[in-house]
């Protein structure tokens, strides 16, 4: 097995590479709390990008047409939790991170505590632009402090739920409006040889918008020290709901976004997807036998009269430090996300639905989509963005919490221990890490 | 980095007196060395020495967004490994992997290597490249291929896949397994062969006029002359064995009974994408202790009884 040990000794290797960069930039001991005097360079300027949002180098090639001094270089990489960040974290550590990138909401404080980012609230229009995002976006990326702004934020994921109304109506079964009807659904469509949807065990930021659906919130910051909270009594509902549906095989347990989970969706096996904005494009693609059989609801309910929606993903474009044209990647930051043009040409080709308000008055947003038989979907997910609860904090150390929490989802579909175990062990987990940083949390 | 300079060495004279000589043939060592010496300094020595002082660092910070300091933190990361269950629980799975898999596909490479060292076989040139062909594979694209294979509704063979769910949590280890003994069997195999090739015909020709069938030469003669050889083979397994990533990092997307800390390659992995670098070089520190360890018994244990 020689060449297997050599090429993990190679691995090895370049780890230990990229670990040795880390001298460069790991003792920088300024807090980077106020914003730095944020001044143009003189003469023309390169910038590096790096996103996952698909046709995002189009959308960059308008602005350098228009910018011959400020050119914008793109490049590509996986999503974020799958190996974006980790390049991140250790292209930060290094100092040869790119002037811009693409972070979700949720892994925000991580970055701003590794010391990821530019505070840009100096830099240009960024502070005064506050009015023209989706408010819980806005605080998203500025943690709601004054003279702070880490991101632009780029899209968001209000969640619905995307159903398959033919099979719905040829059963006879009532599309669901609460959670409970979810579960009765659940059977029936069992009793027809499908799934109602899938569970996602790796999706555990999807699992966090069911909490944040349900008024849950599993962090909060006071400035002195972190609360962590997995499993408070809306977490526990959440659990313990799909902990039923699973321990009846009632949801089916695919890997998400495999070809496995792909051909799942397009051969009629799954009949729902509670999912964000965003998945209308994952479907239509992953999905292109079932065109014009979908529609989309609003989110089911836990209570009857009520409106509630949570969020799944979402991103920003963050300056990342060590650039050194913060004041012209925060203009270009600006510029994509709330030029109409660029905002229309990202949906188009990247699926985004932008965090600027401005969006709602786009073509690209109004009059029906031909995959869900001609239905309005975004004028449901508009509605489903004003119900998200807009002050939802995220911890510091979220791949780690995913990732532990995630573990615990998938022994729990093993068959040992339920999913509120695995928020029991999560939690656990998140403090130990936190502490393992030395970031103060309260226990 | 003390790297011996090498810009005066072409400038010897070509036939040098014989005082100089001396200092000319050191000169010419060192320049025959330096590319060995550079690459194997810079990619093998100081990463080492850089994971064991990374390993020794604590981050420290003020507040819950300051950021972080790297100090002088002793042995608290080793502290850490030591504690964490998971990361020894995925030792003890790789051990219990190691265990089954190496004696069989270790079996397997013996098994194959005397059959195309045996008389009887015919097309030899065929089967040798056969055998050898998955290893021509990279190990990321093998378990892709495999992960279609198992996959309950892709695979052509579903009438074996919906019934039998390799990828669940009871079989994935073995499933896993699996592809690396369809990779190795034949690397492993070459090895064997090539040591059969070197045992002189005289032994088999003295052993026939003694009488003996071809199944007891295999037994008596071919497989003890290549003991050398299957040791050389197991420890580069254990070693493999140990440090398995690739095939359960790739076929996380398709099961969902592989965890982020299934292996201790893949936990260093994941230790290191939170970030933290510390206890991810503690962890890589401590397993390449127990690698190291591991594969020193083995040698010495198995010296010991082949001089016996």
């Amino acid at each position: 097995m020689r060449a297997h040990y050599g090429k993990v000794t190679a691995a090895f290797a370049i780890s230990a590479l990229a670990l040795t960069g880390c001298s460069a930039g790991g003792d920088s001991t300024d807090a980077g709390a106020e914003a730095a005097a944020c001044e143009a360079s003189d003469g023309p300027v390169e910038l590096t990008f790096t996103t996952w949002v698909p046709g995002m180098d189009q959308v960059v090639e308008l602005w350098n047409e228009e910018n011959p001094d400020i050119q914008v270089t793109v490049q590509t990489g996986p999503n974020g939790n799958s190996g974006t960040y980790q390049n991140f974290f250790n292209q930060i550590q290094a100092g040869n991170a790119p002037d811009l990138g693409q972070i979700e909401y949720d892994a925000l404080p991580n970055f701003r505590v590794q010391d990821g980012l530019e505070n840009i609230a100096e830099c240009g229009d960024v502070a005064g632009s506050a009015d023209q995002f989706v408010d819980w976006t806005w605080g998203q990326v500025t943690f709601g402090e004054e003279g702070s702004v880490y991101a632009i934020p780029q899209d968001s994921g209000p969640m619905a739920m995307y159903y398959r109304a033919d099979l719905f109506e040829e059963a006879g079964i009532e599309v669901p409006t609460t959670w409970e009807e979810y579960a009765a659904a659940a059977e029936q469509i069992k009793a027809e040889g499908a799934y109602i949807t899938n569970f996602p065990k790796t999706d555990v930021n999807w699992f966090a918008g069911m909490v944040w659906q349900n008024g849950g919130q599993w962090f909060a910051n006071d400035g002195e020290s972190w609360d962590v909270n997995l499993t408070g009594p809306e977490s526990e509902e959440v659990a313990t709901y799909w902990q039923d549906l699973l321990s009846e095989d009632l949801v089916s347990t695919l890997p998400s976004f495999s070809d496995e989970w792909n051909a799942s969706f397009n051969e009629g096996q799954q009949w729902t997807w509670v999912s964000a904005v965003w998945g209308a494009t994952t479907l239509s693609d992953g999905a292109p036998d079932t065109a014009g059989q979908w529609a989309v609801a609003p989110m089911p309910q836990w209570e009857a009269d009520s409106q509630e929606a949570g969020n799944w993903g979402g991103s920003s474009t963050a300056v990342l430090k060590g650039s050194e044209h913060p004041a012209e990647a925060a203009q270009f930051a600006l510029w994509l996300n709330t030029d109409p043009e660029a905002l229309a040409l990202a949906n188009e080709l990247g699926g985004l639905y932008p965090a600027a308000k401005s969006a709602a008055d786009l073509d690209a947003f109004a009059g029906g989509v031909e995959f869900y038989g001609g239905q309005e979907i975004y004028d449901v997910f508009a509605e489903a963005s004003a119900n998200v609860d807009p002050d939802f904090t995220w911890g510091p150390t979220m791949t780690q919490t995913y990732t532990d929490v995630s573990d615990g989802f998938g022994a729990a579909i093993g068959g040992s221990g339920t999913l509120m175990d695995a928020l029991a062990e999560g939690q656990q987990q998140t403090i130990d890490a936190l502490k393992a940083q030395s970031i103060p949390v309260n226990e | 980095m003390t790297v011996p300079s090498t810009a005066d060495a072409p400038k010897a004279p070509p036939v040098a007196r014989k005082n100089r000589s001396a200092g000319a043939q050191r000169r010419a060592v060192a320049l025959f060395i330096a590319p060995f010496a550079v690459l194997f300094l810079a990619f093998y020595a100081i990463p080492i020495v850089y994971a064991i002082v990374q390993s020794l660092l604590t981050v420290e910070r003020e507040g819950t967004f300051g950021a972080p300091r790297q100090v002088f933190g002793g042995l608290v990361q080793y502290e850490q490994v030591f504690q964490d269950s998971a990361f020894w629980t995925s030792v003890g799975r790789v051990l219990l992997f190691g265990a089954v898999q190496v004696p069989i596909m270790l079996g397997l490479a013996l098994l194959f290597a005397l059959l195309l060292d045996s008389p009887l076989l015919k097309g030899k040139k065929f089967f040798r490249l056969a055998f050898f062909a998955p290893y021509a594979v990279p190990g990321v694209i093998a378990a892709i291929m495999w992960g279609f294979l198992y996959s309950p509704s892709l695979s052509p063979f579903g009438a074996v896949t919906s019934n039998v769910d390799f990828l669940s949590a009871e079989l994935v280890l073995w499933a896993i397994a699996n592809i690396v003994t369809w990779v190795y069997v034949g690397y492993n195999m070459l090895i064997i062969y090539a040591s059969l090739l070197a045992i002189p015909t005289e032994i088999y020709e003295a052993a026939r006029l003694d009488g003996a069938n071809n199944v007891q030469i295999a037994w008596r003669i071919k497989i003890p002359l290549v003991v050398p050889a299957i040791i050389l083979t197991a420890v580069f397994s254990i070693i493999g064995t140990l440090q398995l990533l690739a095939e359960p990092q790739t076929l996380r997307s398709f099961s969902s009974a592989i965890n982020s800390t299934f292996t201790p390659n893949l936990a260093v992995y994941t230790t290191a994408s939170v970030p933290n670098y510390n206890l991810a070089a503690a962890f890589s520190v401590v397993l390449a202790l127990a690698t190291f360890i591991l594969s020193f018994v083995f040698l010495k244990s198995t010296q010991r009884k082949v001089t016996q």
